[in-house]
């Protein structure tokens, strides 16, 4: 029989299979496709399962949905501590140091995530409307996401960080002084990512761009490049100037549509 | 509030404007054509989500509605047709569309009550998406020539260029304290947004923080509701403050300031209403002054 291919992460699933095996997207449906080339993050129904390596994933609730993991032997996922739902008593946790620690302090980015190790249980959330996106990388993959919107990665993802270049950048980009870059080099990983309110991802061609308001931006491949562009307009009373985030391809471009604001701090 | 529709076409529900009875959601405003109205016992309408991907055709452009929990209104805009909002909506354009900005009147006031002080103008031809920064759903509202409602401050997301666009006083306030605890309340907002489509058909794109439901009130009929989940009305309906005092209220509190009051805004017909189930409670201040007002004591 003819095997199902996942709309969202491309992985051939056997046939008869209700949600992707790799990332939990709904197989019963074509990929949702707006009428200006989006598309739209698939919402994983309540109590879906998905694995890698040799643990388990389900996603539960789905206002602010839940990533419960069920930690095989020898695997293990990094967060931020304070994304910690509960956890079982047994399953170890340890400290993971990033480097860049005092910079990062500044920057309002934890310098320490956290390491939980099976086997044993583990579930996180973020604190607000939204859904979980779902990344499985391949190796030799390498994505930027926004500061603060990843939730765990698995242990075989390279993480580090970028710092957003250029003074424009860092005062109009509205993604902060850092970029969240996660790495895969021989091995595959997952990265789960929380998008506030609903979450879109195009695909640029080389030198394609597109304007997003720059609150709005999730995750990049690291081939795209981001710059932030003022717009001839004045906003406010103090008639302050507008920026957005030019994005140009080649590469994905994920956003979401429940952003922070930053028109012109 | 029945009404009757040319051989051949359907009345939407929702928005009234007629159209061809194909197809599964209403083209002028987007809803569900396909489900069951669902009407509540006391006669408000629940106005169903726009489905994720319906598209709703104004002049030659059209909108698509994307997503579901806090959806994006992303426009196609043809030829020279152009749409305005506030700035802090852009969520993406294409490098192709003419983004101006137009100052509005009245700037200090609109300031010192939060509300913007400049819209933007997107012009086609290209793509340009919005959307509000909280869940909810959004309401599409078809405006024919010389049609006008009134709607909530920071319910707006974005009109059609030939619906014109201004601003009242919405005349609903109470005060709490005295001396230097003295404090007014607007709990329907200082302002409120007019909108008015002159000449030809327009759209209007609100947020709404919740569920929404709709009602027909007959000449003279009222009802009262949460001052700060009203949504939007017909410039028909009128609007005044209620107050209401439960009774066996004293010695509740030690607190010669508690009141356990109810403030409620009393709409009345004729007109169409719509409220959101999100809203703001009013607390518990004893009132010392207020606007016109209606009062019940029980």
């Amino acid at each position: 029989m003819e095997r199902i291919e996942c709309q969202w992460c491309r992985l051939q699933n056997d046939p008869g299979t209700a949600s992707c095996l790799a990332c939990g997207a709904p197989l019963d449906g074509r990929a949702v496709v707006t009428d200006s080339g989006w598309r739209e993050a698939p919402r994983l129904r309540d109590m879906t399962e998905f694995r890698f390596a040799g643990s388990v994933v389900q996603v539960e609730g789905e206002l602010v949905p839940v990533a419960e993991i069920a930690l095989g032997h020898g695997d293990a996922v990094y967060f931020e501590h304070h994304l910690l739902l509960w956890k079982d008593e047994a399953t170890p946790v340890a400290a993971m140091p990033t480097q860049g620690g005092i910079r990062r302090i500044l920057g309002g980015m934890p310098f320490v995530l956290t390491m939980a190790y099976g086997p044993g249980r583990v579930a996180f959330s973020r604190d607000s409307p939204g859904e979980l996106v779902v990344l499985p990388l391949h190796p030799g993959m390498e994505l930027d996401v926004r500061e603060h919107a990843f939730l765990l990665a698995s242990h075989t993802i390279g993480y580090s960080f970028v710092r957003v270049q250029g003074l424009a950048n860092v005062l109009h980009g509205g993604n902060g002084m850092y970029l969240d870059r996660f790495v895969t080099t021989s091995a595959p990983g997952l990265l789960v990512l929380h998008g506030y309110g609903d979450v879109f991802e195009r695909s640029l061609g080389p030198g394609e761009k597109i304007m997003v308001e720059p609150g709005g931006f999730l995750y990049k491949d690291a081939s795209v490049t981001m710059q932030a562009v003022q717009l001839p307009v004045r906003t406010g009373l103090l008639r302050r100037g507008m920026y957005l985030a030019e994005i140009t391809g080649p590469g994905r471009v994920g956003i979401q549509s429940m952003y922070v604001h930053h028109h012109a701090e | 509030m029945a009404e009757s529709a040319p051989e051949g076409q359907v009345v939407c529900r929702y928005c009234r404007t007629t159209h061809p009875p194909a197809g599964s959601s209403c083209p002028r405003c987007g809803a569900a054509l396909d489900i069951r109205a669902s009407v509540s016992r006391s006669g408000w309408i629940e106005q169903p989500p726009i489905r994720d991907l319906a598209r709703i055709q104004f002049g030659a452009s059209r909108v698509q509605i994307e997503g579901t929990q806090l959806p994006v209104a992303d426009f196609t805009l043809v030829g020279d047709e152009w749409i305005y909002f506030s700035h802090h909506v852009l969520l993406w354009l294409e490098p192709s569309v003419r983004i101006t900005n137009t100052a509005l009147a009245g700037a200090w006031n609109r300031m010192l009550s939060g509300m913007p002080l400049v819209m933007l103008e997107a012009r086609g031809p290209g793509h340009v998406a919005l959307s509000d920064n909280h869940a909810g759903e959004l309401i599409a509202i078809p405006l024919m020539p010389g049609q006008q409602v009134w709607t909530r401050e920071h319910r707006f997301l974005t009109a059609t260029g030939n619906v014109s666009y201004t601003w009242e006083q919405t005349g609903v306030w109470y005060v709490t304290g005295s001396g230097d605890d003295r404090e007014t309340h607007y709990p329907l907002g200082q302002f409120g947004d007019l909108f008015l489509a002159r000449r030809t058909p327009g759209l209007l794109l609100l947020h709404s923080p919740g569920n929404t439901f709709l009602r027909d009130l007959g000449p003279g009929e009222t009802v009262l509701v949460q001052p700060s989940a009203l949504l939007y009305r017909d410039v028909t309906v009128s609007t005044h403050l209620h107050l209401e005092y439960p009774s066996g209220t004293q010695g509740l509190s030690w607190r010669s300031s508690f009141s356990q009051r109810h403030v409620w805004l009393r709409l009345i017909g004729p007109g169409r209403v719509a409220v959101s189930s999100v809203f703001r409670h009013s607390g518990s201040e004893a009132i010392t002054n207020n606007s016109p007002a209606t009062v019940q004591r029980w």
